[in-house]
């Protein structure tokens, strides 16, 4: 007996950030709160945490910061993974190898990569469901904005040096850019350096999947 | 009023013990509570709390110091989680059988092994017979609430007894839910500053957990078994004063979803009943007759209040989310407790057990929707197979 069907929530958008252990641990929290926090402005339901199992006192291992957003109360507010993406984020671009970064993606999914290089050249790296990816984007967010680095708001605590002064600005406006997941002036609304963010959507590089040879 | 913020359940718990005014804290770091913790020290740093922050040295120290702290006249808290809960056990009964009124936060975690920090509600079930107060919240507004409630209810003059107030490892910890916090000014108006009548004072000396014959244990016994008993009414009263001053209100004991006209229900603590709400939901629309049923309270224990609510359905699916290994129905303490409820009324109400979520993984909608299936098959035939099923692998 299956019961997949009944618990679908077609209006659910999620976004999962990859980071390195404890170095970007914060700037990976901070896109998925800042871009929950601006969809909640819109009027949108929103939930924005850490996985709870990447051990994230373990230096530079890959960790996950989730959000969902959606026109419902979310229900599956206990489903503590992202298991299908509709957005996935990297702070750094040596996530590309050797984690599964698109596992479980939905079909239009969006990567935005935290890189120098173009997204013809990250795709490269890429596997996986490559062809489930809508678009490819890159976005040099370091280079805009150094990284906080803080364990501040670790463990489900207040982040007293606040939410989207580092690096996470500038790919948060990178994400918007890429998926109109929400609306520019509102994640300006949110975010602590709003014209590292501005410049992050401005310099983001969209790439269409088709046009690097990656869908279907 | 009070002001909304979408924050942790760590975070909702330490917004309580700050409006509280809580004077001593005692801190040691196991996840996933540390998150209490650090919120906490963050406000004493920051001048927002004006508290005694000490950090203990184990979790054995760490109740040693908030009993001295309460027999001192101090409003106490302090907190743990897992192995952490268990290390300090022999702390507890001193604290509730000297009758100090301090407060304990549990963020549930599993014990050793597995060990991976997942949330059981086996750590603090562990304690439930220690005299002290015990109830779960299941959201992060519920967590900051039971705060203030708790410290309300176990400083009652009719209660003074210690309150473990427990929250779900991780998914009501960590994962951020929107919380009012409410109004200082409100909190005073709830919760009156706590007064111990026999403080532990250098001018008027006392001894305190002294050795006793044997004959004085009966009555000391019996005075903390009636002050558990008598908790019953006062933690109505709280509930009814809480949402006259708050405008939230809770059903003290146990909530019913979805229940009316139910044939079968499954009956909960803690976080899960969340999930299993929202299957419940999506199957009424289906049109089976379904409910949940949540326990908010574990000690005392509202044995009436489950009747009442149990007593209703064809088929109860009682889930544990605790490892209670070898016991009598061989599933859980949840379905022991309910079972010992039903008792009187005969064969009236099928029972079974569901023991799921160990280790710290959800129970999923899917589990929640095999454990509907199995009562209405038992609602049905008006027989159940076996006393209890441990998920994934027996259902």
């Amino acid at each position: 007996m299956t019961s997949s069907k009944l618990f679908e929530e077609p209006g659910l958008k999620q976004i999962t950030v990859w980071a390195r252990g404890v170095y970007e641990n914060k700037e990976a929290r901070d896109v998925v709160v800042a871009v929950t926090e601006a969809a909640a402005l819109e009027g949108k339901f929103v939930q924005a945490w850490e996985n709870y199992v990447d051990l994230p006192d373990r230096i530079f291992v890959p960790v996950r910061a989730y959000g969902k957003i959606s026109d419902q109360p979310i229900e599956s507010k206990y489903v503590y993974e992202n298991e299908t993406p509709d957005i996935v984020a990297l702070t750094e671009e040596t996530l590309v190898k050797g984690v599964p970064i698109l596992g479980g993606i939905r079909p239009g999914a969006v990567l935005v990569v935290n890189t120098k290089r173009s997204p013809q050249e990250i795709s490269k790296f890429l596997i996986g469901d490559t062809n489930k990816l809508k678009a490819v984007v890159t976005v040099d967010a370091s280079g805009i904005k150094q990284g906080v680095i803080t364990l501040s708001g670790a463990e489900g605590a207040t982040d007293a040096s606040g939410i989207g002064g580092g690096f996470s600005g500038p790919l948060a406006g990178a994400v918007v850019k890429a998926t109109g997941i929400v609306s520019l002036e509102s994640l300006l609304q949110i975010v602590k350096d709003k014209a590292a963010a501005r410049a992050g959507y401005d310099q983001a590089r969209v790439a269409d999947a088709k046009s690097l040879g990656l869908a279907g | 009023m009070g002001v909304k913020k979408r924050i942790s359940g760590c975070v909702a718990v330490a917004n309580g013990v700050k409006l509280a005014d809580v004077d001593v804290i005692c801190s040691y770091p196991i996840r996933p509570y540390t998150g209490i913790m650090s919120e906490l020290a963050r406000m004493v740093a920051d001048g927002e709390l004006d508290a005694e922050f000490i950090h203990g040295e184990g979790e054995h120290a760490q109740l040693s110091v908030v009993y001295g702290a309460s027999a001192c006249g101090a409003r106490a808290f302090t907190g743990s989680s897992g192995v952490g809960v268990t290390y300090a056990m022999e702390v507890y009964s001193p604290i509730s059988g000297e009758r100090l009124p301090l407060q304990m936060a549990i963020a549930d975690r599993t014990l050793d092994p597995p060990g991976d920090f997942g949330s059981e509600h086996t750590d603090a079930l562990c304690t439930r017979d220690q005299g002290w107060l015990q109830g779960w919240s299941s959201t992060p507004q519920e967590a900051l609430d039971m705060t203030l409630m708790w410290y309300r209810i176990g400083e009652d003059p009719r209660v003074l007894l210690p309150q473990y107030s427990c929250q779900d490892g991780y998914f009501v910890s960590h994962i951020l839910g929107e919380v009012e916090i409410p109004d200082a000014a409100q909190v005073k108006e709830f919760l009156p500053p706590y007064k111990n009548h026999h403080v532990l004072d250098v001018r008027r000396p006392q001894i305190i957990g002294a050795q006793i014959e044997p004959a004085m244990g009966p009555p000391l016994q019996y005075q903390r078994y009636q002050a558990v008993e008598g908790a019953r009414q006062v933690i109505k009263q709280a509930h009814a004063e809480f949402a006259g001053i708050f405008g939230r209100s809770y059903d003290p004991f146990v909530e019913e979803y979805m229940t009316d006209d139910a044939e079968a229900a499954i009956f909960i603590q803690g976080a899960h009943a969340e999930t299993a709400k929202t299957v419940a939901r999506r199957l009424r629309n289906l049109g089976e007759k379904v409910g949940v049923v949540r326990l908010r309270v574990f000690r005392p224990y509202p044995t009436q209040e489950v009747r009442l609510a149990l007593s209703k359905f064809k088929a109860v699916g009682v889930v544990d989310n605790s490892a209670n290994f070898g016991i009598a129905g061989s599933s859980g303490v949840m379905l022991t407790e309910a079972r010992t409820a039903l008792y009187n009324l005969g064969d009236k109400v099928k029972t079974v057990g569901f023991v799921g979520g160990l280790g710290g993984e959800m129970i999923t909608h899917d589990e929640f929707y095999r454990m509907f299936a199995k009562l209405k098959e038992i609602a049905k035939n008006g027989k159940t197979d076996r006393d209890g099923y441990w998920l994934p692998f027996e259902l």
